[in-house]
């Protein structure tokens, strides 16, 4: 398809049912915003090229249900994503309250340990917050992931909370490039610390 | 040739470089190379400090010039510094020599343990190396190598760069160097002499002593006073008294079939052979005045005991043939088999007739040679070759690889359920493989997630073990082929009779774990599913696997305490009297009726005209849902008994979401994506309908999305506060899919539904999957296993010695593979480095234990002086040289002397006169030697090396120059004879 783009990313869509995963998507990929989506089932699934300073990234993106039966069948999609976006809805507490299970969710079921985490609050066009921006601050410090708030629905913080997350993918090397070829992952240091063995360059011993 | 300007001629002078030699060019390249790195004019820096050679960090910088056609490289050599404030200096730097000059005499850098050559014979910190680029050939005739020295001489003069320049004549491995050093009215010339035998008055110090006067030619008298340091090497190799601790494994005990030295499930440890080949001592006098001490041809009085210091240093055996480095290895050669398991057991081979038949040819004339692995005394190696030969000659055609003994042990140890007596040896084993203690939470035993291998205590990873055994030491590739199919054998009969695989973590596929393991895990969901349906059809209640009483759990903490007076009116459903073609279980409904005995005493309420007396009656309950009641008829909401996802292995996963994936993003694709992944809703949906009956989709989603269940307070015409309750907008979407699968839903209880889950089909296919995997895939598949087990091999072993180093290596071998372990084919360069690193770090430990075994930290009896023994051979390990505190008297100086003493005993007591070092023979032939190293040195063997620094400032060329540096190394060894002298002029003058 696409010749110039530099990698593919995998990204996942995380969060309690109904804290607007699916808007989030359907804004970012077709820049729109549907009151009425239907519930997702299972998982759904869409592309988008995104370039990232210059790098063409094509983002392949999976969302799913956040319906507590569906769990037992999504984890198995974490697999190999390099980037994961935690959304929660600012208006209910409860949502946010829950984000520590989908943390050990991820744990758990990610195969990678080094995986860029974004926390997203959901929904901020909407009157009566019940989480403050401070709190998901507070969360996302404590639990290294990047931060945003956002409406789906107002467009604001969307297109730069994808942006960011592929950013931060992008400056990460050995969790993209190895990839595409295997290619990429140095050692930095691997000869250092051999105890003195081996050869010495301009060693000169008399014996 | 250039420009003479007279001031006075204005007119335009043309300067004509156009007739420039060959040489000038050359001249001028040196000069800009040395223009370029800066290191023209006064150098500056701080006086050395002791010992700076070796804690500093030296560097170099290299450029290309050349003379015509003829290409020399260029590089500069130097310890980096510390930038000095220079202003103070500079004042200071007017009058004073040349750095260089002053590093000729200053004795804190004697001897660097490790530095260039022309460090070690001038103590310099900084010099220039003028050589024959590579592929280019030595200048070895005279005229050239003055031309050189012409060179660089004018090129040090027209650039005032005060850094000594070297040229490098003849070949390369004779090391000579000649050079110069230039400074405002001195000069030094770096001289040298090498020889293969040595003239018999060099070989002690006046001897020498006599040269440097003579060099000096100093017309002063008294001379000067010369000073010296000397140091004697004194090389050990003779460890016979000491003999290698490893005790080799005990093959013959394995070959009958005991579990001998070595029980499967660990690997080995260790060195075959000492990897400490030889101790190098080197005694040092640091600095004597003339006249102190007498060495000379007659008598010396250089007893290392007396020396002032000692120094020590070791060689170790290059890749010492170690035993865990052989085992990964070996296996890791498996990888890059190409043979079937048929192919290399050679019993169906006819099933691919006419394929390849020169391959199995070609793999049994392998099979039969023996490895090209070099044989050493009393190694392993050796025995394992007997052993293997041993096996061959007992193995005739129809006889299998693995005798019967060893297979049965092994089989034993990974089904440790399959005994009914237990060897007592296992017992513990089958205890903590039984899969069922909770997985002790610590770092290495979660490296199996970094690894992407299995849990150490798993039935992969040992198998993986065993194999690694068998392969080394049990037929190689014959008898991994071997086992891996009694492995497949064994699966199949355990899923036929339904016997659960031991060793295996309950639940779905570990994506976290090898695929293999995955698989194993997933033919084990396989029989724990059949086992269970065929224990439902004779009746016997079927249990419910832990995993789904944790989704119950789950589902209760769901549980909201809504009130429940809600009148809300509910969508009836329509039932469905259809009778379904497929059956999940066939519990009959007696039973079923008998199961839920206290809830149907409630039942009969519902009102919604099922056309069979069946559907009245709920069925599949789990458990109520918190206190919530059902909206329309008011019954308790329950939690229904649900079909468990089906488990998938990683391959699986990635074909479905492939299958997903190609969808595509359109509306329609997401719709049948949507659609695809309904079966999981849909029965969920029949078995919430099957437990309450009457429900309604508002039930269903406050069980199943509660968030999409709004409920509000309002207050009613009476002034009362009633929450109402309704779906979310989404749901109501008219014929969103939700309500499709409402619609179509019928009441089934989970038993009686379709099976999501085919396990069957999936069974065989595992098993199919397992059968068709060649040894090669097999290693592949459980390298990391082997790793992950090598790792925490290592990391005990370590733990014994407690090496920081090492410590340091294993964390970064564990960065390191689980970089390179968590992908899917990895390549192989990457894996031999792990494994390299692996092997690497087995030596040092190996060399370890060979020194203290060697220096007796063991049985070192006081405290503190073990504490310092065990440190001094931690240095050695990590330095390239140690000194020995207290010399020849201290506790670690005694030791070594009597290691010498042993070694000289044993020496003098064989008369094999080809043991005795071509230097004694040497100074036998020039006659009084022999009484002179009897007289004093009787306890050491002749020094392998004697090296000797004279030094003195002396004014040259006339009585009344400047009074400047004059040095000169030697070096004499077996079969090497230099002399390196540095001799400075006043230039003022002359």
């Amino acid at each position: 398809m696409d010749e110039d783009v530099l990698t593919t990313l995998k990204i996942l869509i995380i969060g309690e049912s109904g804290v607007g995963k699916s808007s989030l998507l359907l804004r970012f990929t077709d820049d729109t915003f549907d009151p009425e989506l239907a519930a997702t089932i299972g998982v759904d699934f869409k592309v988008k090229t995104i370039s990232v300073d210059g790098n063409k990234a094509k983002l392949a993106i999976w969302d799913t249900a956040g319906q507590e039966r569906f769990r037992t069948l999504t984890p198995s999609y974490y697999r190999g994503a390099q980037g994961v976006i935690l959304v929660y809805d600012v208006t209910r507490r409860d949502t946010f309250v829950k984000l520590d299970n989908w943390l050990n969710e991820l744990e758990t079921y990610c195969t990678r340990n080094d995986i860029v985490k974004m926390l997203v609050g959901n929904k901020i066009d909407k009157e009566n917050h019940e989480v403050d921006r401070n709190e998901g601050l507070k969360f996302a410090r404590k639990h290294s992931m990047l931060f945003i708030e956002a409406s789906a629905k107002t467009c604001d913080g969307v297109q730069c909370a994808f942006e960011e997350l592929v950013e931060k993918i992008i400056q990460t090397p050995g969790l993209w490039e190895s990839e595409s070829q295997n290619r990429g992952v140095k050692l930095s240091n691997k000869e250092e610390g051999y105890g003195g063995g081996g050869a010495c360059g301009g060693y000169c011993s008399m014996l | 040739m250039a420009a003479d300007s007279e001031p006075e001629s204005e007119v335009f002078e043309i300067t004509d470089f156009t007739t420039a030699s060959e040489w000038e060019r050359f001249i001028s390249k040196v000069e800009e190379v040395l223009n370029d790195w800066k290191l023209i004019g006064v150098s500056s820096g701080k006086p050395l400090e002791k010992g700076i050679y070796t804690t500093g960090t030296w560097e170099e910088k290299s450029d290309e010039i050349s003379f015509a056609d003829f290409k020399f490289s260029v590089t500069h050599h130097y310890l980096v510094q510390e930038p000095s404030d220079k202003d103070g200096k500079e004042e200071l730097a007017e009058d004073a020599l040349p750095l260089p000059m002053q590093d000729l005499l200053c004795m804190n850098n004697d001897f660097p343990p490790r530095a260039h050559c022309l460090v070690r014979w001038y103590g310099l910190r900084e010099f220039v190396v003028i050589a024959p680029a590579a592929n280019n050939e030595a200048v070895v005739s005279e005229s050239k190598c003055n031309l050189l020295l012409s060179s660089i001489s004018i090129a040090l003069g027209n650039t005032g760069c005060q850094v000594p320049l070297f040229v490098q004549i003849h070949q390369k491995w004779r090391r000579m160097y000649v050079g110069e050093c230039q400074g405002p009215g001195v000069r030094t010339d770096f001289e040298m002499v090498h020889l293969r035998k040595v003239p018999s008055q060099y070989t002690h110090l006046s001897g020498l002593l006599e040269i440097f006067k003579t060099k000096i030619g100093c017309p002063l008298t008294p001379l000067p006073p010369v000073s010296m340091a000397i140091r004697l090497t004194y090389v050990l190799q003779d460890w016979q008294q000491y003999f290698w601790p490893q005790q080799p494994p005990d093959i013959d005990a394995l070959v009958g079939g005991e579990v001998g030295g070595l029980e499967f499930g660990k690997l080995p440890f260790g060195a075959c052979e000492d990897p400490i080949s030889e101790l190098h001592l080197a005694t040092t006098w640091p600095h004597l005045a003339e006249g102190i001490i007498v060495d000379n041809d007659v008598y010396s009085d250089l007893d290392p005991m007396q020396a002032p210091q000692w120094s020590v240093r070791v060689r170790k055996a290059d890749n010492p043939q170690c035993l865990l480095g052989d085992f990964l290895t070996e296996f890791f050669k498996l990888c890059r088999r190409k043979e079937s398991t048929d192919e290399i057991l050679g019993r169906s081979a006819f099933e691919e007739e006419g394929k390849e038949v020169a391959d199995i040819t070609h793999a049994l004339s392998k099979l039969t040679e023996p490895a090209p692995v070099p044989i050493h005394k009393l190694s392993v190696t050796n025995m394992v070759h007997s052993a293997r030969k041993k096996i061959r000659k007992h193995r005739g055609v129809d006889e299998s690889p693995l005798n019967n003994d060893v297979l049965n042990t092994i089989l034993l140890f990974l089904f440790p359920d399959a005994a009914d007596k237990l060897a007592d040896g296992f017992e513990s084993r089958a205890n903590t493989s039984a899969g069922n203690n909770p997985p002790p939470e610590n770092e290495d035993y979660n490296l199996f997630s970094q690894f992407k291998s299995a849990p150490s205590d798993s039935l992969t990873y040992k198998l993986a073990l065993c194999l690694c055994m068998i392969n080394f030491y049990h037929g190689g590739v014959k008898g991994v082929a071997h086992l891996w199919q009694e492995f497949v054998l064994e699966m199949r009969y355990r899923w036929e009779n339904n016997y659960l695989i031991p060793g295996l973590a309950n639940g779905s596929p570990d994506l976290r774990c090898c695929l293999l393991h995955q698989k194993l895990q997933m033919l084990n969901c396989c029989i724990e599913r059949k086992k269970a349906r065929d224990e439902g059809k004779r009746g016997s209640v079927s249990d419910r696997s832990p995993g789904a009483s944790g989704d119950g759990a789950k589902g209760a903490e769901h549980s909201a305490d809504n009130p429940d007076k809600e009148k809300e009116f509910g969508k009836s459903w329509e039932s469905w009297s259809d009778s379904e073609d497929e059956f999940f279980e066939c519990l009959s409904d007696t039973e079923d009726l008998k199961g839920n005995g206290q809830e149907n005493g409630k039942k009969g309420g519902a009102k919604e005209g099922n056309k069979e007396p069946v559907n009245l009656k709920p069925e599949g309950r789990l458990h109520p849902h918190g206190k919530l009641m059902l909206l329309h008829p008011g019954e308790p909401l329950y939690v229904p008994i649900t079909q468990e996802p089906a488990p998938m292995t990683e391959d699986l996963l990635e074909e479905q979401s492939e299958v997903l994936a190609k969808l595509g993003t359109s509306a329609e694709g997401a719709h049948l994506r949507a659609r695809m992944q309904s079966a999981c809703l849909l029965s969920d949906m029949e078995s919430f309908k099957a437990a309450n009956p009457g429900c309604c989709l508002e039930d269903f989603v406050r069980w199943y999305s509660p968030r999409d269940y709004i409920e509000e307070e309002v207050v009613d015409e009476k002034g009362n506060k009633i929450i109402k309750g309704e779906l979310s907008a989404r749901m109501k979407i008219p014929s969103n899919m939700w309500v499709e699968a409402w619609e179509t839903a019928k009441p089934i209880p989970a038993r009686r539904q379709k099976r999501l889950f085919d396990d069957t089909r999936e069974a065989e296919k595992v098993l199919h999957y397992l059968a068709v995997q060649k040894s090669a895939d097999l290693a592949r598949h459980l390298l990391p296993c082997i790793i992950h087990a090598a790792v925490l091999k290592v990391k005990d072993e370590e733990a014994l010695e407690d090496i920081s180093s090492v410590k340091k290596i294993i964390k970064q071998i564990i960065s390191h593979s689980s970089k390179v372990l968590r992908f899917p084919n990895p390549e192989d360069k990457k894996l031999e480095e792990i494994i390299a690193q692996i092997m690497s770090v087995e030596a040092i430990i190996a060399r370890a234990r060979s020194l203290k075994a060697k220096f007796g930290v063991e049985k070192c009896e006081n405290e503190e002086e073990k504490e310092d023994l065990q440190r001094f051979v931690n240095c050695l390990l990590e330095q390239p040289e140690v000194s020995v505190v207290g010399a020849g008297r201290g506790p670690a100086g005694s030791i070594i002397h009597k290691l010498f003493v042993n070694a000289q005993r044993l020496t003098e007591s064989s008369d094999e006169v080809s043991v005795v070092p071509p230097l004694e023979e040497e100074l036998r032939r020039s006659g009084c030697a022999e009484e002179r190293r009897q007289g004093v040195q009787s306890e050491f063997p002749p020094p392998t090396g004697r090296e000797v620094i004279l030094r003195s400032a002396v004014p040259r060329p006339a009585p009344y120059s400047k009074a400047l540096p004059q040095r000169m190394y030697s070096v004499l060894t077996r079969e090497d004879f230099r002399l390196a002298g540095a001799f400075s002029a006043d230039t003022t003058f002359f």
